[in-house]
C-alpha cells in the first residue's frame, strides 16, 4: 500500500524538510561559531575546540538527525533516514571528540560523574544505532535512538560539569573496566528494547495495543509524579537546589529539602486525566467489545501529547527561575531541573512515547517496508542479548573485583549490586527459556522489554531512589 | 515409576528448566524486596525506627524482611537454586557427553529425512563424488574424515565440539561462586578499626560485634593524606607493620585501592583523620627558681621526657574542647579546637606535681603548681587510620568461578558446534545421489548460506566431472 503511495506521487521529494535542518543546522552552527569567536567585551577569546562545543555540535547534529528521522516517520521517506544517518554519524565524531577532550582534559576516563557517564552513554548508544544501521540493516533504529540521545545532552546541560579530581576510591583502572562494560552492556539492553518493539510491530501486535501501552506509561508516569509530589493546595513539590554548590539542599543527612511551586500540581492533575482518557477508553473498548472506543481512545493520545508538551513547558519554565517557599524550612528557595531528573525524564519520556506511537499510526505500512522481517528481527534481538549478557556478567565481575580491592569484600548485597545481580538473572532467564524451552516471538519480545526496564531501574531508579554505596553515580 | 518414589519425583522436579527458572524468579523477588526494605547491617538502628512504625517493624523483623540477605530463607533459596543447577545439568549432560565421546559420524535413513539442512546432488560415478566433497570440504576449512567402510563409505567433518560443554561449564562455574560464597559465609570475617598513631593491635572487633583474635600483631606507624587544589582528598596512605612474637615481618604503605595482605587476612585503608590523642607537643620550660633559663622538650605521645637530672614531664592528660567548673576541667566535646593538657612532673626531690595547659586560652585560670613553668610552643595531634579488615578465603573460589564462567560463555555464544556430512545414497528418483548435510547449534541461517555455498560448489564440480568424463568418452569413441 504504503510503496504504491509513494510511487504515485513522485512530485512529493520531500526536499523540503532536508533543507530545512541543513539550514537550521547551518544556522545554529553559525550563531555558536560568532558566540565562540567574538568573545565578550573584556574577555579573553575562548577557546574554539572544547569540550562543550563539541557537544553543542553533536547536539544540534543529533537534533537534525531526530527531526529526519521523525520526518521520515511522517512522510515516510528514505532519503530522510540516509540524510539522518549521515547526520548521526557526523554527530558522533563531534560526541567523540568531546568526550575525548574531557579524557584529556581530567586526566580520566569519563565515567567519574553522572554527567559524565551520560557523555560516555550517549556515545555508545549513538555507536550502537551505527553498528544496527550499517551491520544489521536496521535503517529506523535512529528513530528511538537519536531523540534519546538529544535528551541525553540536554539532560548534561543541566548537570554540573566541572572536572572534579577522582576520591581515592575511584582511582582504579577496574573502575574504568567495569563502567565501560556497564555502558555497552546497558546499551545492548537498549537496542534489545528498541529492536523487540520493532519486532511487535512486525509480528502484526495491533496498534490499539500500542496505544495501550503508551496511555499505560504516560499514566503511570503522571500517577506517580502526582501520587509523590502532589502538595495540599494543589502545588507540586520539588527538591531545593543550591546553585553555588550546584547541588541538593538536605536539611540533615539525607534528608532533603522540599520547596512548593504553587499551582503546578493543578495542570498536572489535568494532564494525568488527560493521558488516562484514552487508557480508560481502550479498556472500555476492550470489555465492550466496541471497536469505534479504540478510534476515541487513539485521538485522546493525540490531544494528550499537546496537554503533556504544555506540563513540560510549565514545568521548566517554573523549576528553572524564582524562588519559592518550603513547609520544612524559612526562608525562599529554588530549585533547578537538575533536581530533579526523574520528573523531567518521566514527562520528556512519555511525550517521546507518544510521539512515537502517532508515527505509528500514520506511518505504520511504511515501517514495517522498512523493518526487516519480524524472525529476522527475533533473531538479531537474541543476539543482540547474547553480546548483552557476557558484558553484563564480565561488568559485575569486574564491579565484584574493584569492590573487594576498595572496600574489602566483592559483594555486599548494596542495592546497585543486588539489581545488577537481578539484571543478570532475568536476562540468564531469558536465555534459558530461549534455548531449552524454545521461546521465541511475542514473549521473547516481552521479556527484551522487560528486561531493559529492568536496567533503566538500575541505572536510575537505584542512583535516586534506594540509598548505597553506589553514591558516585 | 515416579509416582512410586517420592525422591524421584522430588528430583524430577528439581530437574526441569520450569522449577530453574521459577526458583529464578523468586529470588529475583526476594532480592527486590531487601533493597526497597532498609536492611538493618547497612543502615542505623534509628534510621529503620525513624522509618517504620513500631508495628510495622515488628513484623518485618519477624518476616526477616530486614536483614533478607543474611535470612535462612534466602541461604535455602539460593541453596535450591544450586540443587536445580547440579540437577539440571546432571539430567542432562549424558547426552552433551554423548555427543562429545561418540560423535555421530555414519548417518542413517532416518536423520538424513528429518535433518533440515541438506541437499541432494546427482552423481555419477560414486568413488570420485566424496573426493570432490572433500575437497570442498577443505576449501571451507573443515577437516573431513572418511567413516565407515567398503560400499558404506562417508564424509565426517566436526568444528568445536567441545562446546556442547560449555552450558555445564558455566554451570559449574556458578557453583564455584556459590561455593566460595558459602565458605566465605561460614569461615570469613569483616571487621573495621581505628587505629591510633604508634597503636598495635592483636585483636578487633568484627561486624557483629565479636572480638577476634588475629595470629599476628599490627602496628600502625605513620600515614596521612594528600588532597586536591579544592581540598577533596587525593590520597590517604597508612605505614602499616605486620609482628610476629614481636619481630617486624612485613611492612607496607597502604592506600585506598592497594591492601595489606598477611596470613590471609586483608588490612584496607578505608578513612582517615585526626584522632584526639597527642603525637608531638613542643614545650618551653623555664625553672621557677632560674628563670631566664628557658628550655624546649618535645614530648613525644603520653612518653615522659626529661627535663633536667632531676625531674621528667609527660602528658598526663588530654581533653580536646574543655570547660572549668568548680576548678576541675571536664570534657565538652570531641572537637579538638580547644585544648586541655595535663602535665604530669616527677622530681626526684620535689616528688609528683601536675599542672594544666590550655594553649588556646590565654584567659583560663591556672590549676596545679609545679617547680617549673610550661608554655606550649607548638603541638601535633596524632593521625588515626581506619581500617577495614576482611578475611575472605572462599574468594579465590569466586575469581576462579568468573574466569571459567567467562570462559564457558564465550564458548556458549563464540563458539558454534557444526557437523557436515557427505554419503552415497540410492534414491528412488534419480538413482545414486551425493547427499550432504549440515547441522549448527546456532547461528543457523549464516551456516545454512554456507552450506548452500559449499553444496553449490560441489554440484558445480560434479557437473564440470561429468561433462569432462562424457567428453573423454565421446572422444575415445572417435
Amino acid at each position: 500500500m504504503a510503496r504504491a503511495t509513494v510511487e504515485e506521487h513522485p512530485q512529493k521529494s520531500g526536499y523540503a524538510l532536508l533543507v530545512a535542518v541543513t539550514l537550521g543546522i547551518v544556522f545554529l552552527l553559525f550563531v555558536a561559531f560568532l558566540n565562540t569567536v567574538k568573545p565578550a567585551p573584556g574577555a579573553p577569546p575562548a577557546p574554539f575546540l572544547t569540550e562543550s562545543n563539541f557537544l553543542y555540535v553533536a547536539l544540534i547534529l543529533y537534533a537534525g538527525a531526530s527531526a529526519l528521522y521523525i520526518g521520515f516517520g511522517v512522510t515516510g521517506l528514505d532519503r530522510y533516514v540516509k540524510a539522518a544517518s549521515v547526520l548521526t554519524l557526523l554527530g558522533f565524531l563531534a560526541n567523540t571528540l568531546a568526550a575525548g577532550h574531557r579524557w584529556y582534559v581530567a586526566g580520566h576516563p569519563p565515567f567519574a560523574s553522572i554527567y559524565e557517564m551520560l557523555l560516555s552513554f550517549v556515545w555508545t548508544v549513538a555507536a550502537l544505532t551505527l553498528i544496527a544501521e550499517r551491520k544489521f540493516k536496521v535503517n529506523v533504529i535512529g528513530t528511538v535512538t537519536m531523540p534519546l540521545a538529544v535528551v541525553g545532552v540536554v539532560l548534561m546541560q543541566l548537570l554540573p560539569n566541572e572536572v572534579r579530581p577522582l576520591v581515592p576510591a575511584l582511582q582504579s583502572t577496574w573502575l574504568h573496566i567495569h563502567v565501560t562494560l556497564a555502558m555497552l552492556a546497558y546499551a545492548a539492553c537498549a537496542l534489545s528494547f528498541a529492536l523487540a518493539m520493532m519486532f511487535l510491530i512486525q509480528d502484526n501486535m495491533k496498534t490499539e495495543t500500542f496505544q495501550a501501552a503508551t496511555s499505560a506509561l504516560t499514566s503511570a508516569v503522571y500517577v506517580s509524579i502526582l501520587a509523590t509530589r502532589f502538595s495540599q493546595w494543589g502545588g507540586l513539590n520539588l527538591i531545593a537546589w543550591d546553585y553555588q554548590n550546584k547541588e541538593e539542599v538536605f536539611i540533615q543527612r539525607g534528608v532533603r529539602l522540599f520547596v512548593t511551586i504553587p499551582d503546578l500540581g493543578w495542570i498536572f492533575a489535568i494532564v494525568a486525566l488527560a493521558v488516562l482518557a484514552p487508557l480508560v477508553f481502550y479498556i472500555w473498548g476492550r470489555v465492550a467489545h466496541d471497536e469505534s472506543k479504540y478510534l476515541t481512545a487513539s485521538r485522546g493520545v493525540f490531544v494528550s501529547i499537546a496537554l503533556q508538551v504544555l506540563a513540560l513547558a510549565f514545568f521548566i519554565l517554573r523549576a528553572r527561575s524564582g524562588a519559592y517557599a518550603s513547609a520544612e524550612a524559612d526562608g525562599t528557595f529554588q530549585t533547578s531541573l537538575a533536581a530533579s531528573p526523574f520528573i523531567l525524564s518521566g514527562i520528556v519520556s512519555g511525550i517521546f512515547a507518544s510521539l512515537l506511537y502517532l508515527m505509528l499510526v500514520w506511518r505504520r505500512s511504511d515501517l514495517e517496508r522498512l523493518l526487516p522481517t519480524a524472525d529476522a528481527l527475533d533473531r538479531i534481538t537474541y543476539k543482540t542479548i547474547g553480546i548483552a549478557f557476557p558484558l553484563l556478567t564480565l561488568m559485575i565481575a569486574a564491579g565484584a573485583y574493584w569492590a573487594n580491592r576498595t572496600w574489602g569484600s566483592y559483594w555486599s548485597w548494596d542495592p546497585k549490586e543486588t539489581w545488577a545481580a537481578i539484571t543478570w538473572l532475568v536476562y540468564a532467564a531469558y536465555l534459558h527459556m530461549r534455548v531449552t524451552r524454545g521461546m521465541r516471538g511475542r514473549w521473547a519480545a516481552y521479556f527484551a522489554i522487560g528486561g531493559f526496564a529492568v536496567v533503566m531501574f538500575t541505572f536510575f531508579g537505584v542512583t535516586y531512589l534506594l540509598p548505597g554505596l553506589h553514591a558516585y553515580a | 515409576m515416579a509416582s512410586q518414589n517420592p525422591l524421584n519425583k522430588i528430583i524430577k522436579t528439581f530437574s526441569s528448566i520450569k522449577t530453574g527458572v521459577v526458583l529464578l524468579i523468586l529470588v529475583v523477588i526476594f532480592s527486590a524486596i531487601g533493597t526497597f526494605i532498609l536492611q538493618r547491617p547497612t543502615t542505623e538502628a534509628d534510621q529503620i525506627e525513624r522509618t517504620y512504625s513500631p508495628a510495622t517493624l515488628h513484623w518485618l523483623d519477624m518476616l526477616g524482611l530486614t536483614d533478607v540477605f543474611h535470612a535462612w530463607w534466602f541461604a535455602t533459596l539460593l541453596g535450591l537454586v544450586a540443587v536445580s543447577i547440579i540437577l539440571v545439568s546432571v539430567d542432562r549432560f549424558p547426552r552433551a557427553w554423548k555427543v562429545l565421546t561418540r560423535p555421530y559420524k555414519v548417518t542413517d535413513s532416518h536423520f538424513r529425512a528429518v535433518l533440515p539442512m541438506q541437499d541432494k546432488i546427482p552423481i555419477t560415478d560414486p568413488d570420485s563424488a566424496l573426493d570432490i566433497a572433500q575437497a570442498a570440504f577443505r576449501k571451507s576449512h573443515l577437516k573431513p574424515q572418511r567413516v565407515g567402510s567398503g560400499k558404506e563409505t562417508a564424509l565426517f567433518a566436526e568444528r568445536n565440539r567441545y562446546s556442547v560443554l560449555a552450558v555445564y561449564i558455566i554451570h559449574a562455574s556458578l557453583l564455584l561462586i556459590f561455593l566460595g560464597g558459602i565458605v566465605d559465609a561460614l569461615y570469613g570475617y569483616k571487621g573495621f578499626i581505628n587505629l591510633v598513631k604508634g597503636q598495635t593491635i592483636t585483636e578487633f572487633e568484627l561486624s557483629n560485634q565479636k572480638i577476634h583474635k588475629l595470629p599476628f600483631a599490627l602496628r600502625f606507624d605513620n600515614g596521612g593524606r594528600e588532597n586536591y587544589a579544592d581540598g577533596s582528598p587525593k590520597k590517604w596512605w597508612s605505614d602499616l607493620t605486620v609482628l610476629q612474637d614481636g619481630n617486624e615481618v612485613l611492612k607496607k604503605e597502604i592506600v585506598v585501592n592497594d591492601p595489606l595482605v598477611y596470613k590471609g587476612v586483608r588490612f584496607y585503608q578505608s578513612s582517615f583523620g585526626t584522632s584526639n590523642q597527642v603525637d608531638t607537643l613542643i614545650l618551653q620550660v623555664t625553672p621557677k627558681d632560674h628563670p631566664g633559663a628557658p628550655k624546649e622538650i618535645v614530648l613525644q605521645g603520653m612518653n615522659p621526657s626529661p627535663i633536667d637530672d632531676d625531674a621528667t614531664v609527660q602528658i598526663a592528660k588530654f581533653i580536646p574542647d574543655f570547660v572549668i567548673e568548680g576548678g576541675q576541667v571536664y570534657s565538652r566535646s570531641n572537637d579538638p579546637n580547644n585544648p586541655a593538657i595535663e602535665l604530669k612532673v616527677v622530681s626526684k626531690k620535689a616528688g609528683v606535681s601536675g599542672t594544666w595547659l590550655f594553649p588556646a586560652d590565654p584567659q583560663a585560670p591556672k590549676i596545679g603548681e609545679t617547680p617549673y613553668d610550661f608554655i606550649s610552643k607548638d603541638g601535633k595531634l596524632a593521625p588515626f587510620t581506619g581500617l577495614a579488615i576482611s578475611h575472605e578465603p572462599g574468594q579465590y573460589a569466586v575469581w576462579g568461578g568468573i574466569l571459567v564462567m567467562g570462559i564457558g560463555l564465550a564458548m556458549a555464544f563464540y563458539c558454534v558446534h557444526r557437523r557436515y556430512w557427505a554419503t552415497i545414497v540410492t534414491d528412488p528418483k534419480h538413482g545414486q545421489v551425493l547427499w550432504i548435510g549440515t547441522q549448527a547449534d546456532k547461528n543457523r541461517e549464516h551456516y545454512g548460506e554456507e552450506f548452500t555455498e559449499i553444496a553449490n560448489q560441489i554440484r558445480a564440480e560434479l557437473q564440470l566431472q561429468s561433462a569432462l568424463t562424457k567428453e573423454e568418452k565421446s572422444l575415445a569413441h572417435a
